[in-house]
């Protein structure tokens, strides 16, 4: 065995780890130099550019914590973030409850077709890009020709401004959103499922346990760890929504719909306050190591791992 | 009985809810193919009727729009980016999992941070680095971070790294001992040991990863400004009119159906196995 394993001791270049310890770091190389040129180096340079004043065309000038400064006054700012809060709180809740309540409705005896059929229906929004989708319900949404206001018609209800009204454009964007994310949380939520063991169903059902307490006793402690993981990346993807509001509402009526990354977007590439950009993004940056640490914290107490 | 009763109530409400589901697809292929005059008028068809044609395509074909050109551009881009990216991060998820060399942990854990970092945090000074390069306004400004696994859009380089990492820390070191033994250079281990086994892995990573890039719609917009080097998502966007305006829009939701049809198509060919790729995926990330 020793003549065959690596024998670290012996140190990482010495005649018979050479060649191993050679390879690996070259195996790695294209990666990790990835990593440092595209994403460490552009991370620092976020930093160093939110000190500093930037239009892309004339020198940038240092400004110290000014860039700072100025989001605490910017009333834009506090209403797109307030925005991409609500949004994140609906859109986590509905793709994560659904999801959850989807799987466990799906992961019962059925015929596998049925069952196959089922989750490719509710699974497939989730491979199609945001962009076309939402290109398909601005129509669907619209309140004139729009299909949902002609069904609604039907039983009585009157024509609902969906995009154009402030109350509703960010209501709209969270159904797209749920429409389109709620089968990914799904298959999660499947995957989970089925590594919980069947051992702890069937002495549920010697107990009689109704299949209501099963599912709030037994089905969500031990899916905690995944419902954690799906809250955690569903919050991440949440708070850099775009797209689907750049197609259905542009931010509108007003800010009424605008989201941080828009807001990112316009100040960077619109209005060229590059230095002001990357401040802003520092701030979603923040929300997104926060989240993640809190997912860290809870995973080791609140989640129950089998 | 009353247990009968509620099994079926499920399967009803569940058939709805899948409905929903596919309902906007059926709307949108079914309104591609009808006549551009009542493209839009209500009640709204879900099935293509007898008066079908093709009028929205072919006008859309005859108009300046060059939907062939952002196809082609769409394809080329997503194929590239995911030949690189499954080609790096396969081998580095192979190093992290069977090689020794110094840092390695170290290193690991570095790469993870990256999953923190989303793109649209480091848009500014990626932009600045890729005018820098001379790369704006060309594919290479999304293919190089993709061909390097420092990111492919919408996807963090390390989500492959981790995932091919976990698969070949299943395979039993047994295998790659006989190897050793044999003197295989540890390319050539990596090369013809490895990644036949790997193949299932490798094609569910490609088709996440060609999937992200054809559907991404942020790099492309920051990157790519000329018509002549737009992809699918930005050019829709380009094309696309107020809503009022019905022979146009007719164009939109043809070119839509064409982005959409090659995706519908793998996933039609290939739904089971995409379906338990991902659960499988799921379970381990």
């Amino acid at each position: 065995m020793t003549s065959i394993a690596n024998d670290a001791a012996a140190g990482w270049f010495s005649p018979q780890n050479r060649k191993e310890t050679i390879a690996g770091l070259l195996f790695i190389a294209p990666a990790l130099i990835g990593f440092a040129v595209f994403v460490a180096g552009p991370m620092a340079a976020t930093v160093v550019l939110s000190l500093m004043k930037y239009d892309l065309f004339s020198n940038p000038s240092f400004v110290g914590l000014a860039n700072f400064e100025a989001m605490l006054d910017d009333r834009r700012l506090w209403k797109v973030l307030g925005n991409t809060a609500f949004f994140a709180v609906f859109a986590v809740a509905g793709n994560v409850g659904l999801g959850v309540v989807l799987a466990v409705l799906l992961n019962r005896n059925m015929s596998k077709t049925v069952q196959y059929a089922y989750r490719a229906a509710y699974f497939f929004p989730s491979l199609v890009g945001l962009i076309f989708v939402a290109v398909i319900w601005q129509f669907l949404f619209q309140r004139d020709i729009g299909v949902i206001n002609y069904y609604l018609g039907l039983v009585g209800i009157e024509p609902v401004r969906w995009l154009s009204s402030a109350r509703n454009a960010l209501w709209s964007v969270i159904i797209l959103d749920i429409w389109k994310n709620v089968g990914f949380a799904m298959l999660i939520a499947t995957a989970g499922l089925q590594s919980i063991s069947k051992d702890y169903y069937d002495a549920a059902r010697v107990d009689g346990s109704s299949s209501l307490r099963t599912f709030w006793q037994i089905t969500l402690p031990l899916l905690s760890p995944t419902i954690l993981f799906l809250l955690t990346m569903n919050t991440i993807g949440a708070f850099k929504v775009f797209e689907s509001i750049v197609v259905l509402t542009n931010g509108g009526p007003g800010d009424a719909s605008r989201s941080l990354v828009m807001y990112i977007y316009e100040q960077g590439f619109k209005s060229f306050n590059m230095g002001y950009a990357s401040a802003i993004s520092l701030l979603l940056l923040t929300i997104t190591v926060i989240v993640t640490a809190i997912q860290f914290a809870l995973s080791k107490r609140w989640a129950f791992y089998e | 009985m009353i247990s009968r009763l509620r099994t079926a109530l499920i399967y009803v409400v569940l058939g709805l809810g899948a409905l929903v589901m596919v309902a906007p697809f059926l709307w949108m292929f079914t309104t591609s193919f009808r006549p551009v005059a009542e493209a839009f008028t209500l009640p709204p068809r879900w099935l293509p009727g007898l008066d079908s044609s093709l009028e929205s395509y072919r006008r859309l074909l005859a108009s300046d729009v060059p939907i062939g050109r952002f196809f082609w551009n769409s394809t080329v881009l997503a194929t590239t980016v995911t030949l690189g990216y499954v080609a790096t991060t396969t081998i580095a998820g192979y190093a992290f999992a069977r090689l020794r060399f110094p840092f390695k942990n170290a290193l690991f854990a570095l790469l993870l941070v990256s999953l923190m970092v989303p793109i649209q945090t480091t848009l500014v000074p990626l932009f600045l680095l890729m005018r820098w390069l001379g790369l704006v306004d060309s594919q290479w400004s999304i293919i190089v971070p993709g061909l390097t696994g420092a990111f492919a859009p919408g996807m963090s380089g390390v989500f492959g790294i981790f995932l091919m990492r976990q698969f070949f820390l299943t395979l039993p070191k047994e295998l790659f001992e006989a190897a050793r033994v044999d003197n295989a250079g540890h390319f050539r281990t990596f090369w013809s040991i490895a990644v036949p086994l790997a193949g299932p892995q490798i094609a569910a990573l490609s088709v996440i990863i060609f999937t992200m890039t054809w559907n991404d719609y942020f790099m492309p917009l920051i990157f790519l400004n000329s018509v002549d080097q737009m992809v699918l998502p930005v050019g829709i966007m380009s094309i696309r009119d107020p809503v009022g305006n019905s022979s146009a829009t007719s164009e939109v939701i043809a070119a839509v159906s064409l982005s959409i049809l090659p995706v519908l198509l793998v996933f039609l060919v290939a739904q089971r196995w995409i379906i338990d790729s991902f659960v499988r995926a799921g379970v381990k990330g």
